[in-house]
């Protein structure tokens, strides 16, 4: 039976620490980056916005929304621009793979992508001396001109695959696949699982009321899901049109 | 005769020819892989994975860390009993920092303390990170000096139990972002309701589930009316001091308390409690209204005969805030009178309306058990938590894990705030693991013209530029440390941060140093440590490999020491005391303080901002200028921290949250309030009495109209000025 | 000069052009782009497999967690090797040069691929039981080292097979045995599935 691996986010739970961020990045090896680079030009796998209900003080109240590659279904508007096709779905997995070395960095993609979640390398990677030992040996470091975004952590899908094959196992078990965001948040506000697995918590938590996707009505089926009980959270979800009082800055 | 025409043919059959052989075909696909592969981009290094285990030590909630290694060499790092913060998360990057302090002559320092102390100079040592065995070989080492001081920041000896707690009323302190063992935090969260009372829209409040608006600085009144509000059959209990009104606003001035930790209690006491109003008189005959005075209007007639506000340093708790001071000082005693118990005074200092204080309360008395956490756990914190009925519940002693018995004739630990003025001709700080921040305008006047002032750091953002000396070193994974118990730990703990890769030539260890000035032989002190806990025969040790828990009698010292080494944690048992006694005190005569909107008319002195910790650049600290007269409407703007910052170094890879997102607040960034005219992104300079720094502006909602938040300063309200450039 | 003539010629020279140009493609190209690099030691698989009676998997072993230890290190080979155990000079060259200052030999792996491609030895051995000889070839009964044949541009050895001589450093070698093998459909796999 195919998997289809999603992700279930709190955003009652998320305290916007960036504990995510950081380690998508020590694990995909992402560079830091070079002085000068704001966010428009920076490389964040995973980025958390700061989203608030648009009222004054003190009737301000926030949340932080984590924003990663939703993994589009099947009508993935990213895989359906790419002139290279360097990125596709697995159908095994539900996984939205980028392959930087197919890319030749049109980004074309990045246009496409509704949820901004793709990244250009402007730039060639450069660690400070001896951090590059520090460099994760299960993922590629990628070279300038290319695009590239979340694949939920294959590298350590990899690794799992390897443990059950060594093993004798049919399948991965859940345990040892848990994307670097997943096992870095404090708060366990990402959850991340298969979801046509009944069981899962992920299943469990898109069945709950409450629980919505981004920019649901573009038709993409995103694997992500999230959930609040704030009643303004779930207005800006639905991105109602610019000049609302909503404001969602990065 | 070859023709042109004969030569075009020759190369054209060549290049058909050359179609059909494999060389344009190995050619394109040589170019791919060399550009996907050139010399600029490093390959990761591949080997066997190997996990080790150890404690984060980048700041005191020490979380047990899993690392993956590739051979020797980490990776990437992952908490082992829930997530790790995003300092914590990118530790391992550390050692390759390029802000890193890398250079320093050993030699001179050492001659140059030598020299002092021959000349029977006063040597100090302030520990930034006390509580470790590192603070008590230092202590050791001060004794025996013939005139060494050991200096410390305040340390609570009691401790706090989330997981008990039903109620939570936090006033100021950023619980959930970086308070306390997160882990640990985060996995009670889901069973109490937390009202935060802050003036700025935190994180903390963002997710609390009632978030109180105060005025800056006014959290701390709150502490008085909730404590109060007691119930009835806690009053019929009580039986320290005077039943009824007048106990209600006696802060804390301990009687006697004994059993374990009393003795801490009652030094501690004798130190002077933050808001140094608070201590009217304990029955040591000192509680005076020494440092931590408040603003000069603050106080009329103490009975003790201060008058107006000391220039001092703010309090034996150095970053006393603002209404720390203020609100407990003018709620201790004049405000929260037993006619006032309605809490009208409270509701004016606090901006919040009457009944909201008395909801709050009220909850806090009916939905216990409940708990009260300052910014800093002070004694004025802890008596309000007896008040509403918290001790032995969320509430306790704590006990220090067992320490060898030879080191008790240490050196005792000696509060900034009593060294006289001038009085150190050498000082030495070990600044190297994050700790307290104490801003340098306390500690300068203590040191004598030309002291000689050692510095042992990893970066130049701390104290760095007033150093004589600066030694490079060790720096989180390298070291060796162990962990002092974080505030939310009931149980006495021992951990170690144990050194995941090698530490460099030029790293001087701080304790390795101190400990050779003084001619002691400390190098096997955790080992001696560990065994002194080992033959104390109590509490149990918890290995993460397995995950199982093993009680200390049933190990060998051999083994206890080398799970401990390799990254296990023993826990030890919880204490027991009694409650603390909360004498009455004698409330001189006071007048609040006139709060006019959102300035005060007299400003109290503060910590002044230090020198901002976070790397990579080390933005200009507000350093001391001549002491001014206190400020006034001239200084409109409270300026205040914003979030922690990570310790001295944080990994370049954090631009992730400071540069390529704006999660965080970084060194160079303020943030204010959309209304203060000041447009987003526009440059602006923050003048306080210390000094300037230009920052950038960020507009954000949740900062009150008035309030300045910068990152990277000290604990505490500071009255300042935002000019724009 | 007659039409005929001149056709025939510019012909000859054609051909002529395009002989030259296969003669230098298929002998000459491979003889330019290729460098032959020498070993660091001049190992004999086939004595190791006879006398020691080592098998493949006795120095190239998995690991626990299932990922592939591949050329042994240096404490593998010390720890029979701390001593000579035959007369060879390769062997006594070996421990003074390596051994000996505990130095860790530069093995110039023909297997070797570009950093982002993923191949899991714990999936083709272990689930698809190939032997190591399907793709490295006899190598038990070598007794030299073949010849490291590095590609001056990319830095890549000529080929991984052994003896077959077809270089098979492609991502279409790897396809073509899967298709062989598990058929078009199953052998259609996703790219992050070999890819990193």
């Amino acid at each position: 039976m195919n998997k289809r691996y999603g992700m279930s986010v709190d955003i009652d739970k998320c305290t916007g620490c960036g504990a995510c961020m950081v380690a998508c990045a020590v694990e995909n090896n992402v560079p830091p980056a070079g002085a000068g680079v704001t966010g428009r030009k920076g490389i964040t796998w995973l980025r958390v916005y700061k989203i608030d209900n648009g009222e004054e003080y003190p009737e301000r109240r926030s949340a932080f929304v984590p924003m990663l590659c939703q993994q589009c279904g099947v009508e993935t508007p990213c895989v359906h621009v790419c002139p290279q096709q360097a990125v596709e779905v697995d159908p095994a997995t539900g996984i939205v793979g980028q392959m930087p070395e197919r890319c030749l960095g049109c980004r074309y993609c990045m246009a496409a992508c509704p949820y901004h979640a793709r990244y250009f390398n402007w730039w060639d990677p450069v660690w400070p001396p001896g951090m590059e030992k520090t460099l994760n040996p299960d993922v590629a470091p990628r070279m300038r001109g290319v695009v590239e975004k979340c694949n939920f952590c294959h590298g350590r899908r990899h690794r799992a695959q390897e443990r059950a094959a060594a093993t004798g196992q049919r399948d991965i078990r859940p345990g040892d696949y848990i994307p670097a965001c997943v096992e870095a948040c404090p708060t366990g506000a990402i959850r991340f699982g298969d979801l046509n697995d009944p069981a899962s918590e992920v299943a469990a938590a898109r069945r709950q009321d409450g629980s919505f996707r981004l920019l649901e009505k573009l038709g993409t089926d995103p694997k992500i899901y999230y959930r609040s009980r704030r009643e303004w959270v779930r207005q800006i979800a639905e991105a109602p049109k610019p000049g609302g009082k909503e404001n969602a800055r990065a | 005769m070859t023709t042109r025409r004969d030569l075009f043919k020759i190369v054209g059959g060549s290049a058909v020819g050359l179609l059909f052989t494999p060389a344009p075909w190995r050619l394109i696909a040589d170019s791919a892989l060399w550009s996907e592969n050139w010399p600029g981009i490093p390959r990761p290094a591949r080997g066997e994975i190997r996990t080790r285990f150890t404690h984060c030590g980048l700041c005191p909630a020490g979380c047990a860390v899993r690392a993956r290694c590739v051979g020797e060499q980490p990776v990437s790092l992952a908490g082992v009993e829930g997530g790790l913060c995003p300092f914590g998360v990118a530790g391992h990057h550390l050692p390759y920092h390029p802000a890193r302090l890398k250079q320093g002559d050993r030699q001179a320092a050492a001659a140059a303390v030598a020299a002092v102390s021959e000349a029977h100079g006063t040597v100090a040592l302030l520990d930034l990170r006390p509580g470790r065995t590192a603070s008590w070989t230092y202590r050791r080492a001060m004794a025996a000096l013939p005139h060494g001081v050991y200096l410390a920041p305040e340390e609570p000896a009691f401790a706090v139990d989330l997981a008990k707690a039903k109620t939570v009323l936090s006033l100021g302190a950023p619980l959930l972002d970086g308070w306390g063992r997160p882990s640990r935090v985060f996995a009670a969260r889901s069973g109490f309701r937390l009202i935060q009372a802050e003036a700025v829209e935190s994180r903390t409040a963002a997710l609390a589930d009632q978030w109180l608006p105060v005025r800056p600085g006014a959290e701390m009144a709150l502490g008085p009316a909730v404590a109060a509000a007691r119930s009835d059959a806690l009053q019929s209990r009580d039986r320290e001091g005077v039943p009824g009104a007048e106990t209600n606003n006696a802060p804390l001035a301990y009687g006697a308390p004994t059993g374990p930790g009393s003795e801490a209690l009652q030094s501690r006491d004798r130190e002077g409690a933050v808001g140094a109003g608070a201590i009217l008189d304990a029955p040591f005959g000192h509680g005076a209204a020494r440092e931590g005075a408040v603003g000069a209007g603050a106080i009329l007639d103490a009975p003790f005969g201060h008058g107006a506000a000391r220039e001092g340093s703010a309090g034996a708790k150095t970053n006393a805030p603002l209404a720390n001071a203020r609100g407990s000082d003018v709620l201790g005693r004049g405000a929260l009178r037993s006619r006032d118990r309605e809490g009208a005074g409270v509701a004016q200092i606090t901006g919040l309306a009457q009944e909201q204080i008395a909801q709050m309360a009220r909850e806090l008395r009916d939905n216990g058990p409940a708990l009260i956490l300052g910014r800093e756990m002070t004694s004025e914190v802890l008596a309000w938590n007896v008040r509403v009925g918290a001790w032995g519940k969320t509430v306790g002693p704590r006990e220090e894990a067992p320490v060898p018995h030879e080191w008790r004739k240490a050196a005792p630990v000696t509060p900034l705030p009593q060294v006289a003025d001038g009085s150190l001709q050498a000082l030495i700080i070990d600044e190297s693991s994050a700790g307290a921040r104490i801003p340098w305008a306390d500690i300068q006047p203590k040191l004598a013209p030309d002291a000689v002032v050692v510095l042992l750091a990893c970066a130049r953002n701390g104290y760095a530029e007033h150093a004589t000396h600066l030694l490079p070193t060790p720096v989180y994974p390298e070291a060796l440390d162990d962990l002092p118990a974080p505030v939310d730990a009931m149980a006495s703990e021992f951990r170690l941060s144990t050194p995941l890769v090698p530490a460099p030539e030029y790293a001087v260890d701080p304790v390795e140093f101190v400990s050779a000035l003084a001619g002691l032989d400390a190098k096997d002190a955790l080992r001696r440590r560990a065994d002194a806990i080992h033959r104390a025969g109590r509490g149990r040790l918890i290995a993460y490999a397995d995950g199982k828990s093993v009680p200390v009698k049933d190990l060998k010292p051999e083994e206890f020491w080398k799970a401990l080494a390799s990254g296990a944690e023993w826990i030890g048992e919880e204490s027991r005391g009694p409650v603390p006694r909360i004498a009455p005190a004698a409330s001189p005569r006071i007048a609040p303080a006139a709060v006019p909107g959102i300035a005060l008319a007299a400003a109290p002195r503060i910590a002044p901002a230090a020198s901002p910790r976070i790397a990579p650049a080390a933005a200009p600290g507000i350093a001391p200028a001549a002491a001014t007269t206190p400020p006034d409407a001239a200084w409109p703007f409270f300026l205040a921290a914003a979030e922690e910052s990570g310790g001295p170094l944080v990994s370049p890879l954090l631009s992730k949250i400071y540069q390529e997102s704006r999660l965080r607040l970084g060194p160079h960034r303020a943030a204010l309030n959309p209304h203060s005219g000041f447009a987003e992104g526009s440059r602006a300079a923050i003048e306080t009495r210390y000094g300037r720094r230009i920052v950038e502006v960020t507009l954000d909602a949740g900062v009150p109209p008035g309030m300045v938040l910068v990152a990277g300063c000290g604990a505490g309200l500071e009255a300042c000025r935002v000019v724009r450039i | 000069m007659m039409p005929g003539r001149s056709r025939m010629r510019g012909k000859l020279f054609f051909l002529g052009g395009a002989l030259a140009a296969l003669g230098a493609g298929w002998a000459g190209f491979p003889r330019a782009i290729y460098q032959s690099r020498p070993q660091p030691v001049d190992f004999s698989h086939k004595v190791h497999a006879e006398k020691a009676g080592a098998k493949c998997e006795d120095c190239h072993a998995f690991r626990e967690d299932g990922s592939f230890a591949g050329i042994p290190t240096l404490d593998q080979c010390a720890a029979c090797h701390a001593a000579p155990m035959g007369t060879t000079a390769a062997e006594k060259r070996f421990i003074d040069e390596y051994v000996t200052p505990h130095k860790e030999p530069q093995w110039r792996s023909y297997a070797r691929q570009p950093e982002n491609v993923y191949f899991p030895h714990a999936a083709h051995v272990k689930r698809a039981q190939l032997k190591c000889d399907k793709c490295h070839g006899d190598e038990g009964s070598a007794g030299h080292l073949r010849p490291f044949e590095q590609d001056r541009i990319s830095g890549y050895s000529r080929d991984i097979w052994g003896g077959q001589g077809r270089p098979a450093m492609k991502m279409d070698d790897c396809v073509d045995c899967h298709r062989r093998s598990l058929g078009t459909r199953a052998g259609q796999r996703s790219c992050l599935d070999c890819h990193k």
